[in-house]
C-alpha cells in the first residue's frame, strides 16, 4: 500500500492525481477516484471475458474485475512484475481494479494549467484522456476513467 | 421526532395500510351487494388513518383523496352502495394515485387529484355509467357522458354479478387470503415482530458470507494440524457458523404472497381490455422465498401471467366453440419440494401447437425446414424461448413489450433455476418454474480444469462417473462431431469443459491414459456429461456477482471466493449448454424409444455392504430413517436383539441370520435402517454404508434369488443383492402376519386385480406378492394390453394397479381410458409409481386415481388392496378429484 496523502493543504483548483506508469507514459486519476493501490496479483482469468479484462481477484472479500490498461489503450498485454500494481477505483457500485506497470508520486496540479492532449499522445485513444499537465521532465496524462471503463472500450 | 422522521414513518404505515387494499378492493368488488362487511370497515380504517395523519402534516392532496375515497367506502359500507366494477375501478384508480403520492410524499401536495376526486364524486353522487345503474342506490343523472373513458363494460366474471344472483361469485381471491389481508392490515404487527431496515439484514448477510468465508480458511488450518482442543473448537466454530448463517438467510424469507398479490389485479385489468373472461386462483401464498430471489422473479412471472391471459385463454366465444365454459381458468401455486421452491402457472386456454412453433421457426429463418422437421414437439417447444420468437400472429400491447420468452428463461436460469413448458393443444398450457431456496450461499461441487478451479452449483448435478481410460474408447462415442457417451443404454452428449471456457487443456490432463471424470448436469430437459481434470470439494459457497465488464460471460454465472482466498468462478450449466448450441443428439431419442421405458425407470437404491465385498440394496423409499448406533446400546431380549428407542423397542434383524450371507463386519459403531412392515418399525442392522444411487430396476431375479433377497443387480461391476424387507421381516416373525387375511368380495369371488407393469421384474414382484396374500392377479405388459384386457373381461376385475411410466399407453391415459367409460366408474385405480412428485399426483388424481402409492411399498400396498377390495361403500364413490 502507498500513502496517497500528505500533510500540506490543497489550495483552491488543485487536483491531486494518483501517478503511475503505463508502459513509459506517466498516467494519473483523480485521487477522490482511487481507493487503493496495492500488489495483490493472485488473479483469476475469467473465459470469454473481452480481452481487457485480466481477470478478477479477491480483495477482502468482494470479487473484483481487474482491467488491464495496456490493452483498452491498444498496446500490448501487461507483462506482470514485482512492481506491477492495482489501481482500485470505484467506478458505478463497483470496484475495479486497473493494471499498471508501476505506481509513482501523487502529483498536484492546478486546474487552468491542464492542457488539451498533444497529437502524439492523442490518436485513437484521445477518448481516454482528461488532458495532460506539464512536469518537469515529464508529461502527466490525466486518464477518463469512465471513458476507460465503459462497457465498450474494447471496441477502441 | 423532527418533521421529517414523522413524515418517514407516516409513509412507512401508509404504505403498510395500502399493501393489500387492491386483493381487499377486489374481494370487495367480487361480494357485490353482499360485499364483506368487516372488510370493507378494514379498508375504510386504512384509509381514515391515511387521512387523518395527513391532515395533521399538511398533505392535503392526500388527505382530500383519501377523504373521497372515505366517502365511497362509507356508502358501500352502509349499503347504499353496491361496489359495481366501475365504482372499483375508480377506487383502485383513487388508490394507486394515493401510493404514487405516498411515494413521492415530498411532492404530494402539486400533484393533481382531480380526475379521481371527479370520478370518486361521481360515485358518490350517484352517476355510475349505464349498465352499472341498476345497482347504484341513486337514479342516474347523467349517462353517456359520465362514462369515463378507461372503463368499458368489464367483461370479467365480477360483472355479471348482480344484487340479484344471492352467492358471491367464488373469484379471483380465496377466502383464506382475504381473511390474512384483513388480519396484516388491521393494525402494526404483533409484538412479537420488528420492522428491519433491508440494508441492516443484507450487510448481515454479507458478514455472515465472510464469516464462512474464515470458518472455511480457519478449518483447512485446523485439519491439517493434531491439535485437540483446537480442533473441537473448530467444529463447534463451524456449526455454529452454519447455524448463524441459516438464521440470518431465514430473516430474508419473505412469502411468495407478495408478488402473487398483485396478480388478481393484473388478471382483471388485463381481460377487460381483451374483452376476456378469467378466473386466477391463486395457491401457496405462504411458501417462503429469499427476498433477493421474490424481487427478481416478479417480472418473469408477470410475463407467464400476461401471457396466459393474453395467449393462453381464448375468448369467451371461441371457448363456447370449443365446448368449454366460457369463463378461462388460470391457476398459480407454489410450493417447496426437494428443496426447491416451485411455482406452476397454468391456463386451460388454446395450448400451444407444436407444429406451428415449426412452421414459424422455419419461416423466420431460425431453423432449417429438415432441422424442423427432425425435431419432436418437446424440442420444438422449446422454441418459444428462443430469441425474437413471438407465437402470437400479431405483437400485442398487453404481452409484445419487447420482453420475449428468451428474457423470462435466461432471468429464471439467472436466479439457479429452471422453467419448462408442458401443454396440450385445446385443453391448456402449464409452465413450471424451479427455483433455489436462496441465491447468497450455495452447495456445490468444486471441480479442477486446466489447473483452475470452478464451482458447480449441486441443485445442477445428477451424478458423478468416473470412466477408466480402458473403458474409455468402448463408452465415449464420436457421433459427427459430437462426443456422447453411453451411460446406462443412453447417450450422453459430452462437453469438455476447457473447450466450453475457450482454454487450454491441461497437457496432463489430455492424456488419454488417464480415467474420465464425467459430470452428469442438467438444465431445464437438457442433460449433459461435463468433463472435467479432476474434483475437488463439496462446499457451501457464498455467491458474488462479477462485474459489469463480465455480462457476456454465458458460460459463468457468478464467482465465489474458495478457502485459500482465491477466487474461483461458478459455471452457468445452462449458458454453457446454450454456448455450445448442444442440443440432443438426433441418434439419442431413437436410441431411447428403442429402449423403451422399461430400461428408463430408476430405482432409488441405499447400497451398503454387510461383510467386505458383500454388497446389498435397499429401494430408498422404504426407508423411514437411518439412526447410528453404538453396539453397546443393543439388547438381547429372548434371543431377539432390540433397541431402546424413542420411548419405545425397535425391532433388530441382521442380514445374515434370514439370508445366505457372511456375519457382518465387526464395528464399534452401527447404522440402523429403519423400515415399517406387518404395522410396526423394525430396523436392519447396516456396520457399513455405501451410497445412495439411483439404479436401473432391470433385476437378475433367479441367480441369487432366496426368501429375503428378490434378486440381484450388477452396478459400477459390484453385484448388488436386493434386500426384500417385507420377506425378511416375515422370515424372522411369521406371528407377525397372520391379520391380514382376504376378504372376499360381496359375490362371494376372491377379488381379482388387473396389474399394469411394464417392468418385468416389478410385474413378477407384485405379482407374486399380491398372489401369495390370495388375490388373483392378471399381469398386463402395457397400458394398452390392461385396457383391452379390462374392456373385454367386463366385469371381472375388482381393482387396477398401475404403474405410471408405460409405453403405448401410459398409467394417465389408461386412467381417462377406464373412466370415461360409465360401467368402469366406480372401480378402484391404485397407481404405483417409483418417483412420485406432487405434480404427478396431482395430474393422476385429474384423471381419476383413486390413491397413490410407491412401488415397492407393500406394506402400504396390501393395506389399501385389502381396503379399497373389501369397501362395501366403493360402489358408490371412490374417484377423488382435486
Amino acid at each position: 500500500m502507498t500513502s496517497l496523502h500528505d500533510h500540506t493543504p490543497v489550495s483552491a483548483g488543485e487536483t491531486e492525481y494518483a501517478s503511475f506508469y503505463v508502459a513509459d507514459a506517466l498516467m494519473g486519476v483523480s485521487i477522490g477516484q482511487v481507493e487503493e493501490i496495492n500488489h495483490n496479483l493472485e488473479l483469476t482469468p475469467v473465459p470469454h471475458a473481452p480481452a481487457w479484462v485480466r481477470g478478477v481477484m479477491n480483495l477482502r472479500g468482494a470479487v473484483v474485475t481487474v482491467v488491464d490498461l495496456r490493452v483498452v489503450l491498444g498496446l500490448e498485454p501487461t507483462v506482470i512484475t514485482r512492481k506491477t500494481c492495482n489501481v482500485v477505483v470505484r467506478s458505478g457500485s463497483e470496484q475495479i481494479a486497473i493494471l499498471a506497470d508501476r505506481v509513482a508520486d501523487v502529483v498536484r496540479a492546478p486546474a487552468r494549467e491542464i492542457e488539451m492532449p498533444p497529437a502524439n499522445v492523442a490518436g485513437n485513444e484521445e477518448r481516454f484522456f482528461r488532458g495532460v499537465y506539464k512536469l518537469d521532465r515529464e508529461l502527466l496524462v490525466i486518464l477518463d476513467i469512465d471513458a476507460v471503463l465503459a462497457n465498450d472500450a474494447a471496441l477502441a | 421526532m423532527n418533521d421529517e422522521q414523522i413524515i418517514a414513518e407516516f409513509v412507512v404505515e401508509s404504505r403498510e395500510h395500502l399493501a393489500g387494499i387492491e386483493n381487499q378492493l377486489l374481494a370487495i368488488e367480487a361480494g357485490g351487494a353482499q360485499a364483506d362487511l368487516d372488510l370493507v370497515n378494514t379498508v375504510f380504517r386504512a384509509v381514515h388513518s391515511i387521512k387523518g395523519a395527513a391532515g395533521f402534516l399538511g398533505l392535503n392532496s392526500i388527505g382530500h383523496l383519501a377523504h373521497a375515497l372515505e366517502n365511497v367506502l362509507n356508502l358501500i359500507r352502509n349499503r347504499q352502495l353496491t361496489p359495481s366494477s366501475a365504482a372499483t375501478d375508480a377506487l383502485l384508480h383513487a388508490a394507486d394515485k394515493l401510493r404514487g403520492m405516498i411515494e413521492d410524499v415530498d411532492h404530494s401536495n402539486s400533484i393533481d387529484v382531480t380526475g379521481q376526486l371527479e370520478e370518486l364524486q361521481r360515485i358518490t353522487a350517484g352517476e355510475l355509467p349505464p349498465g352499472d345503474a341498476a345497482t347504484s342506490p341513486a337514479p342516474p343523472v347523467e349517462t353517456a357522458a359520465a362514462v369515463p373513458a378507461e372503463t368499458p363494460p368489464c367483461p370479467v366474471n365480477v360483472d355479471l354479478q348482480t344484487p340479484a344472483s344471492p352467492e358471491p361469485p367464488e373469484l379471483l381471491v380465496p377466502e383464506k387470503d382475504r381473511e390474512s389481508d384483513r388480519q396484516t392490515s388491521r393494525g402494526p404487527a404483533a409484538d412479537s415482530s420488528i420492522r428491519v431496515n433491508v440494508g441492516v439484514l443484507d450487510r448481515l448477510m454479507n458478514l455472515a458470507g465472510e464469516l464462512v468465508l474464515a470458518r472455511n480458511q480457519l478449518l483447512q488450518v485446523v485439519n491439517a494440524t493434531e491439535h485437540r482442543t483446537l480442533s473441537n473448537v473448530g467444529s463447534r466454530l463451524n456449526q455454529v457458523t452454519s447455524e448463524l448463517q441459516e438464521t440470518i438467510m431465514q430473516t430474508r424469507l419473505q412469502t411468495i404472497g407478495t408478488v402473487f398479490n398483485r396478480f388478481p389485479r393484473i388478471v382483471r385489468d388485463l381481460t377487460s381490455a381483451l374483452h376476456k373472461e378469467c378466473q386466477l386462483t391463486i395457491d401457496g401464498q405462504e411458501v417462503e422465498v429469499d427476498k433477493s430471489i421474490l424481487q427478481a422473479i416478479s417480472d418473469p412471472l408477470t410475463h407467464l401471467v400476461r401471457n396466459a391471459v393474453d395467449h393462453g385463454i381464448e375468448s369467451p366465444e371461441a371457448r363456447l366453440k370449443a365446448r368449454k365454459p366460457p369463463v378461462g381458468k388460470i391457476e398459480l401455486r407454489a410450493f417447496h419440494q426437494a428443496g426447491k421452491v416451485n411455482i406452476v402457472v397454468s391456463d386451460d386456454g388454446k395450448g400451444i401447437d407444436a407444429a406451428r412453433l415449426r412452421e414459424k421457426a422455419v419461416a423466420r429463418g431460425i431453423l432449417h425446414p429438415d432441422q424442423a422437421h427432425a425435431m419432436s414437439d418437446r424440442e420444438a417447444l422449446q422454441l418459444v424461448f428462443r430469441p425474437g420468437f413471438s407465437t402470437a400472429d400479431r405483437v400485442t400491447e398487453v404481452s409484445g413489450r419487447g420482453v420475449g420468452m428468451d428474457v423470462v428463461k435466461t432471468n429464471i436460469e439467472r436466479l439457479g433455476g429452471t422453467v419448462s413448458i408442458d401443454t396440450q393443444p385445446g385443453v391448456g398450457t402449464t409452465f413450471h418454474v424451479k427455483l433455489p431456496l436462496t441465491l447468497a450461499i450455495i452447495p456445490s461441487l468444486i471441480v479442477r480444469c486446466a489447473g483452475r478451479r470452478y464451482a458447480i452449483p449441486q441443485t445442477s448435478i445428477r451424478e458423478l462417473v468416473r470412466v477408466k481410460a480402458s473403458e474409455a474408447a468402448s463408452r465415449i462415442e464420436r457421433i459427427k462431431r459430437a462426443q456422447v457417451f453411453r451411460l446406462r443404454g443412453t447417450l450422453l452428449p459430452l462437453v469438455e469443459l476447457s473447450t466450453a471456457l475457450g482454454i487450454s487443456a491441461d497437457p496432463a490432463a489430455a492424456n488419454a491414459a488417464r480415467a474420465i471424470n464425467i459430470i452428469v448436469v442438467e438444465a431445464g430437459h437438457l442433460r449433459y456429461g461435463l468433463v472435467v481434470d479432476g474434483l475437488c470439494d463439496s462446499e457451501e459457497i457464498v455467491v458474488k456477482p462479477l462485474g459489469r465488464h463480465m455480462k457476456g460471460c454465458a458460460c459463468l454465472a457468478a464467482a465465489t471466493i474458495l478457502g485459500d482466498g482465491n477466487v474461483a468462478l461458478i459455471l452457468d450449466i445452462s449458458g454453457i449448454a446454450t454456448h455450445c448450441q448442444l442440443a440432443m443428439p438426433e441418434e439419442e431419442a431413437s436410441a431411447a424409444a428403442a429402449l423403451g421405458n422399461a430400461s428408463e425407470e430408476k430405482q432409488s437404491l441405499l447400497m451398503f455392504s454387510n461383510a467386505p465385498n458383500e454388497f446389498f440394496g435397499i429401494p430408498m423409499e422404504l426407508v423411514a430413517r437411518i439412526e447410528r448406533v453404538i453396539v453397546e446400546q443393543i439388547d438381547s431380549v429372548g434371543g431377539q436383539q432390540v433397541l431402546q428407542y424413542r420411548g419405545g423397542t425397535l425391532p433388530l434383524l441382521s442380514l445374515e441370520e434370514h439370508v445366505h450371507c457372511r456375519p457382518r463386519a465387526e464395528k464399534s459403531k452401527l447404522y440402523v435402517v429403519v423400515f415399517a412392515a406387518a404395522r410396526r418399525e423394525v430396523g436392519v442392522l447396516v456396520p457399513e454404508l455405501l451410497d445412495i444411487r439411483a439404479v436401473p430396476t432391470q433385476v437378475d431375479t433367479d441367480t441369487f434369488r432366496e426368501p429375503g433377497i428378490i434378486g440381484s443387480l450388477v452396478y459400477d461391476k459390484m453385484t448388488v443383492r436386493l434386500v426384500d424387507l417385507h420377506e425378511l421381516t416375515r422370515k424372522a416373525h411369521p406371528d407377525w402376519f397372520n391379520s391380514q387375511t382376504v376378504v372376499p368380495t360381496a359375490e362371494g369371488n376372491v377379488p381379482r386385480i388387473l396389474l399394469a407393469e411394464d417392468s418385468d421384474f416389478f410385474r413378477k414382484q407384485l405379482v407374486g406378492f399380491l398372489e401369495s396374500e390370495g388375490y388373483e392377479v392378471e399381469g398386463c405388459e402395457d397400458g394398452a394390453i390392461a385396457w383391452e384386457t379390462l374392456r373385454d373381461a367386463a366385469d371381472r376385475f375388482d381393482l387396477v394397479v398401475t404403474d405410471i411410466e408405460m409405453p403405448n399407453m401410459n398409467g394417465i391415459e389408461l386412467t381417462r381410458r377406464i373412466r370415461q367409460e360409465p360401467r368402469f366408474e366406480s372401480l378402484p385405480i391404485i397407481a404405483v409409481s417409483s418417483l412420485a412428485g406432487e405434480e404427478d399426483i396431482r395430474l393422476g388424481r385429474q384423471a381419476g386415481i383413486s390413491e397413490y402409492h410407491v412401488k415397492l411399498d407393500r406394506e402400504q400396498l396390501l393395506a389399501t388392496v385389502s381396503r379399497l377390495t373389501r369397501n362395501p361403500a366403493r360402489k358408490a364413490k371412490n374417484r377423488s378429484h382435486v
